[in-house]
């Protein structure tokens, strides 16, 4: 098996902060392969976000502790020095951000924005720069590229300030676009535009992406495969449609629950299951979902208490609940509950 | 920016119409007459009833006023001391001299001292500030924030006579501070200031140097600066084109009151140094109660606020393209 | 000199001054006495030497040289305070009247006896000699001597003398003293104005009567009364002479055209003034001028704390440097005082003013005399000296003669306050209990300045433990003086200061004292009226003898001080001045009140 295009293992990422140690991360590990989509879904504080900015280095490396391992085409990245990491953003890896508006900056231009990156990796003249920049809007879609390049920011709408930073993100072609929920913050018709604009994209440039979000809807139109994170891990992985079909973790399952319909109010926050996340200063022993589990009196001997759950590799779930538990337990208890139409989404 | 100036400098007018109203109510509201002054020791009754007339005390207040304006939009040859073009705000009652005149023999010392004051004050706090902020959280850092929090503690009229005793009479270092014409001799013009300078800008400096490390540190967390890094920026780009034009505009806005309150005449300083500029004359007027004088030195350091509130204004559109002038 | 003078000088010091620390000395009297016993007999031995009118002979020009002087050099004078009055007639605060020593003549003028500024007589100026009376005060005459000019070389004649008599009866003239006016038109107050309401200006001069000048040299004074003290009156610079021809009325302040060694080369009020040699000036004429430094530069808005660091320090520019107008600040005079190195360079002397506290006799619970004894006794004045700076700055007085004035009298000190500075409160309260006015309440007012702060503090304890119950009342610095002048006002006690325009008590008593000048404004604060005194005002303003006018005057102020008890003397006001080391001919000349810039050049 050739190794995979990017590979994260046993990734430990943790912060000082005047309360203590928080591990925001916490012994991660998953694969990527070149062209394909890795949907990572989980609620705020997950550790989603901090694993894709660590990929990147973009962490505080004054409060900032990293441990693990991460891979990119064959390059050790956690150890890397700050010049190559560098080289590789904006570069070989791109990242889009939630909200465009606080992403780009109100003092410049959006043309002169987009160029920097292709101005600093390829050391292409400031004009040649601007005309890829204007070049690339038009390739997002944005009519009249030359004039709105000139434009701030603040000028633009909302899409269109999403689609300048995909601009800014593929101007350099990079091997790995990182999109931190790109569409959160847009409405659900542009929201869809920016989507098959990535899609396009992805099938232009072969790129691979990883796509964040605490949507499931959005995963399954965009993803290939599928990780689920909680508290700083990853509870359960595989493709699209085995995780979205037979989800084997209780979390998973509470995911699905609680999806909202496409007719209904995006803004309502995501709450999968009840209770809170759990605190990563003094993450709760064993388990680390336990607490919030309703099934955790099926498992034998106090182990969601004793004993953390581990991920094996390829599909798995972390649970201790047997596979035939998980197996009955998903038809006979959750699959009638979930809301029409649910199950075909996959 | 036609129009923004235009606009802003009838507003200035407008503040300035209403502060010399205000000025010239609290005046007559003293329990003093100011002819009283002109008068002298040797005053009698019917000079001072003559006095009132000339000064046209004799009037309604109402009336005194809109001479008063008149003066100083229009000048006026009806004072016995000699003809006051404008602006005139008439002859003062203890010197007798013009109103203008002096305003504008003590403006350059004024002018000297804030403007070299505020290029020191700016290159040393926001240069520690810049440093302390790039090297957040090391012993530069801590140095630099310890240094501003002692300093910024510290007055003018304690570090100016500490520093003209260890510099000036003791190691003899420096000259004695004292204002020496620009024009007549640049280098004597430099080192009578230096003083006054270094301790103005070191009193300043400090506020700067907080001022800018916070802002930078802030700036540094927002998401724009991030996405600039993921861009494959490098940090000094960052810092330099990101942070700090997100900085700029509390250290502007900063930048500007100070100015224009020191343009108005830094009282203290100039009186710790013996500098006879505007802050000195603001005091001086307020001491013999020389209305025209009082009102000249008041109308004119509001002036140099207002105008460098202009300016700040015209700078926030230049430095942030989301703001606009109208 | 006028109470004006010196109350803008105080309220000045006292809002601008920043943080003048008052220290030095902490013994105001006990250790010193010894000392201080000595130096009261010297001052007396000073005193004892009267000012005399001078002869022809003695006015006669040029003065006798400075030992060891040489000509040439700049001298940097720095200055706290500007000058407000450059025209003559318009001097008549400390600083500017010593300016004017340098730029203006008039008819008489002091001439030093001795080289250090103790002895004085007055000689005449422009005038040949001090001026001649023929009926005891009321006829003057004095004749203009030949070679006198202005500074653009015109001569100065008896023309130019009518102008200056004339001009001070204008309206614009207003800062500058009043006796001539008032003696010539022979009334008090400031009616004198209607003799001729407009000056010269309007065509009207003083008819024959008044003032003859029959020909170029003549000048002719008649009073209706006698005033044997005109050669002193004429001697203040407020009645030097202004040139006719160059007379610009209000300008005139700003640009006066001089007749001293000096003219004005630049001056920029606020900010310097430069004098040099004016060419025109023969000090063949001159008798008590110099002139051998080529150049004063003065620099205005110098503090005292400043110039004095500046002077110690004695470096560059310094060296040449004198402190003429300012005194060495409270925070630095013993330092100053207890260098031997800086002794040299270092003078002291008194100031024309003395501090009292007046007995507001307008109000019924002060006209109890056993009352007034008590506050005599128990009032502190070692509480004023230090508040001022100690024993280099004040003197513990006696009377309300100074020590500047003839007819002083070292030894007068009816309520011992030489012994017991801190005050008797045992006698006083004995003195209360015998009134039958223990716990008594006593409104103190006084001047919000630093150092009114800091002695009505230390003597309201004082008059406390006597057994008053003291109320201090804060009153405005610069509204000080409008407010202890009403005659309806609430302060049983206040203090005041006072000097004498020249050295006689006929400008301290008749002012202060006389019953008969109580008025809204005006200067008997204690708003005494007494019989005796305003008789004895009377005839001794007649006496001619200036040395039997000094002793009268002396016997009726002991006789104010001992017997009336309208004001308890708080202090003689001294100061102590600095020049740089090249400075030579430093002398504090007494009559002037501070150093003579006549004398000074570069070594």
């Amino acid at each position: 098996m050739t190794p995979a295009f990017l590979s994260v293992r046993d990734l430990h990422v943790s912060f000082r902060t005047e309360d203590g140690v928080v591990r925001a991360v916490d012994g991660l590990s998953f694969d990527l392969d070149q062209g394909k989509t890795l949907g990572i879904v989980g609620e705020s504080g997950s550790g989603k976000s901090v694993t894709n900015l660590t990929i990147l280095g973009l962490h505080n490396p004054l409060f900032t502790t990293v441990e693990g391992e991460i891979v990119l085409d064959g390059q050790e990245l956690t150890t890397a020095h700050e010049s190559e990491l560098e080289k590789l953003r904006g570069n070989k890896v791109a990242m889009i951000f939630q909200d465009p508006l606080s992403a780009l900056s109100p003092y410049y231009t959006v043309g002169r924005q987009i160029a920097e990156p292709y101005m600093k990796h390829t050391g292409a003249s400031r004009k040649a720069a601007w005309k890829r920049a204007v070049e690339m809007l038009g390739k997002v879609g944005i009519p009249h590229p030359a004039e709105r390049a000139k434009d701030y920011p603040h000028q633009f709408s909302g899409g269109m300030r999403q689609r300048a930073m995909i601009a800014m993100a593929l101007i350099c072609d990079p091997d790995l676009l990182i999109a931190d929920e790109p569409t959160t913050a847009l409405d659900v018709t542009v929201q869809a535009q920016i989507l098959d604009l990535l899609k396009d994209l992805q099938r232009e440039f072969g790129t691979a992406i990883i796509f964040i979000t605490h949507d499931l809807g959005v995963i399954a139109d965009m993803a290939d495969d599928i990780m689920v994170m909680y508290a700083g891990g990853a509870i359960e992985r595989g493709t699209v449609r085995e995780v979205l079909r037979s989800p084997r973790h209780p979390y998973t399952w509470g995911l699905l629950n609680s999806m909202p319909r496409l007719d209904s109010d995006l803004s309502t926050p995501l709450s999968p299951v009840p209770g809170a996340p759990p605190s990563l200063l003094t993450p709760p022993p064993g388990c680390r979902f336990h607490p919030r589990c309703a099934f955790q009196d099926r498992v034998g001997g106090n182990r969601c208490v004793t004993e953390r759950p581990l991920l094996a590799p390829d599909r798995a779930s972390a649970c201790h609940l047997t596979a035939q538990q998980k197996h009955t337990i998903f038809i006979d208890e959750i699959k009638p509950r979930l809301r029409h139409g649910q199950e075909d989404t996959a | 920016m036609l129009r923004f100036l235009l606009r802003r400098s009838l507003g200035a007018v407008v503040i300035l119409f209403l502060l010399s109203i205000v000025a010239f109510l609290l005046f007559f509201g003293m329990p003093r007459d100011p002819a009283l002054l002109m008068c002298g020791k040797t005053c009698t009754p019917a000079n001072l009833e003559n006095l009132h007339h000339v000064l046209g005390l004799d009037k309604s207040i109402p009336e005194q006023y809109g001479i008063f304006l008149h003066n100083l939009v229009l000048g006026s040859d009806g004072f016995a001391q000699g003809p006051c073009p404008a602006p005139c705000f008439g002859y003062s009652y203890h010197t007798n001299e013009q109103v203008w005149g002096t305003l504008m023999d003590r403006l350059p010392i004024t002018v000297s001292l804030t403007l070299g004051g505020a290029v020191c004050f700016l290159v040393i706090g926001l240069g520690t500030g810049l440093i302390a902020a790039w090297k957040r959280g090391t012993l530069v850092d801590k140095t630099f924030t310890a240094g501003a929090m002692v300093i910024s503690s510290m007055q003018i009229y304690f570090l100016g006579p500490l520093a003209l005793a260890v510099l000036v009479y003791q190691t003899h270092l420096f000259e004695k501070p004292a204002y020496h014409e620009f024009t007549a001799d640049p280098a004597t013009w430099f080192t009578g200031l230096i003083i006054p300078w270094v301790v103005l800008s070191t009193i300043f400096a400090s506020q700067y140097t907080r001022m800018a490390r916070s802002s930078m540190i802030e700036q540094l967390q927002e998401e724009h600066v991030r996405t600039a890094r993921a861009k494959g920026m490098s940090r000094r780009y960052v810092f330099f084109r990101y942070a700090w034009r997100g900085s700029l505009i509390p250290i502007v806005t900063i930048f500007g009151i100070d100015l224009g309150s020191l343009l108005g005449g830094a009282i203290i300083t100039e009186y710790t140094f013996g500098l006879p500029g505007l802050g000195r004359l603001a005091v001086e007027s307020v001491f013999f109660s020389d209305l025209p004088l009082l009102l000249g030195v008041m109308l004119f350091s509001a002036t140099m606020i207002l105008l460098c509130n202009i300016v700040v204004d015209a700078a926030y559109a230049y430095i942030d393209p989301r703001v606009r002038l109208a | 000199m006028s109470r004006s003078g010196r109350r803008h000088l105080h309220a000045a010091a006292s809002v601008l001054a920043a943080a003048a620390l008052v220290l030095t000395g902490c013994s105001s009297g006990g250790s010193k006495t010894g000392g201080d016993d000595k130096e009261q007999r010297q001052n007396a031995e000073r005193q004892k030497a009267l000012i005399k009118f001078g002869d022809a002979a003695a006015s006669k020009g040029p003065a006798a040289e400075v030992p060891g002087a040489k000509p040439g050099g700049t001298v940097s004078v720095p200055a706290r305070d500007s000058y407000a009055h450059l025209d003559p007639a318009q001097i008549y605060v400390f600083n500017e009247m010593q300016v004017a020593l340098l730029l203006h003549r008039g008819l008489t003028g002091y001439k030093a006896t001795s080289d250090d500024g103790s002895k004085h007589e007055i000689v005449g100026d422009l005038a040949t000699d001090s001026g001649t009376t023929s009926d005891g005060g009321k006829t003057w005459k004095f004749t203009l001597k030949d070679g006198i000019t202005f500074q653009d070389g015109s001569a100065i004649t008896s023309k130019d003398i009518r102008h200056s008599v004339e001009r001070l009866f204008a309206p614009f003239i207003n800062q500058g003293p009043p006796y001539l006016q008032q003696w010539l038109a022979d009334t008090p107050g400031t009616d004198y104005r209607k003799l001729l309401p407009d000056g010269p200006f309007k065509g009207k001069h003083l008819p024959d009567t008044i003032l003859q000048t029959p020909d170029e040299k003549t000048v002719v004074f008649k009073f209706k009364k006698p005033h044997p003290d005109l050669p002193y009156a004429l001697a203040m610079p407020g009645y030097a002479v202004v040139s006719q021809k160059g007379d610009t009325k209000e300008k005139y302040d700003k640009a006066p055209v001089t007749t001293g060694p000096y003219k004005i080369q630049s001056f920029r009020s606020g900010k310097s003034m430069v004098l040099v040699k004016n060419t025109n000036w023969d000090p063949a004429t001159d008798p008590i001028r110099h002139r051998y430094v080529d150049r004063f530069n003065i620099t205005f808005n110098q503090q005292y704390e400043d110039s004095t660091k500046a002077l110690i320090a004695d470096t560059g520019a310094d060296r040449t440097a004198v402190s003429w107008q300012n005194s060495v600040d409270a925070g630095n005079l013993s330092k100053v005082l207890n260098d031997p190195g800086m002794k040299s360079r270092t003078v002291i002397g008194y100031q024309p003013y003395v501090g009292q506290m007046n007995i507001n006799l307008s109000h019924k619970a002060m006209q109890d005399k056993k009352v007034r004894e008590a506050i005599a006794y128990a009032l502190p004045t070692s509480a004023f000296q230090r508040a001022y700076g100690g024993s280099a700055a004040m003197e513990t007085p006696g009377g309300i003669i100074s020590p500047t004035v003839s007819g002083y009298d070292p030894s007068f000190d009816p309520w011992g306050k030489k012994k017991n500075p801190g005050g008797d409160p045992a006698k006083a309260k004995k003195l209360l209990q015998e009134a039958g006015k223990v716990g008594m309440k006593l409104t103190f007012g006084y001047i919000n300045s630093q150092e009114g702060q800091a002695y009505s503090t230390a003597m309201a304890a004082g008059l406390k433990k006597a057994g008053f119950d003291v109320q201090r009342q804060e009153v405005p610095a610069e509204t000080y003086y409008d407010q202890v002048s009403k005659l309806d006002n609430n302060f049983d006690i206040f203090n005041t200061n006072w000097g004498a325009d020249w050295p006689s008590a006929s400008t301290v008593i008749p002012p202060c004292f006389d019953g008969r000048a109580i008025a809204d404004g005006a200067q008997n604060y204690s708003q005494v009226n007494d019989p005796k005194v305003n008789s004895e005002i009377d005839r001794i303003n007649r006496v001619t003898d200036p040395a039997e006018a000094a002793a009268e005057w002396g016997k009726l102020g002991e006789y104010l001080v001992k017997d009336v008890i309208n004001v308890v003397p708080t202090g003689y006001f001294k100061q102590t001045q600095i020049a740089g080391s090249r400075i030579g001919g430093l002398v504090y000349d007494d009559v002037i009140g501070g150093v003579d810039p006549r004398r000074l050049y570069v070594k």
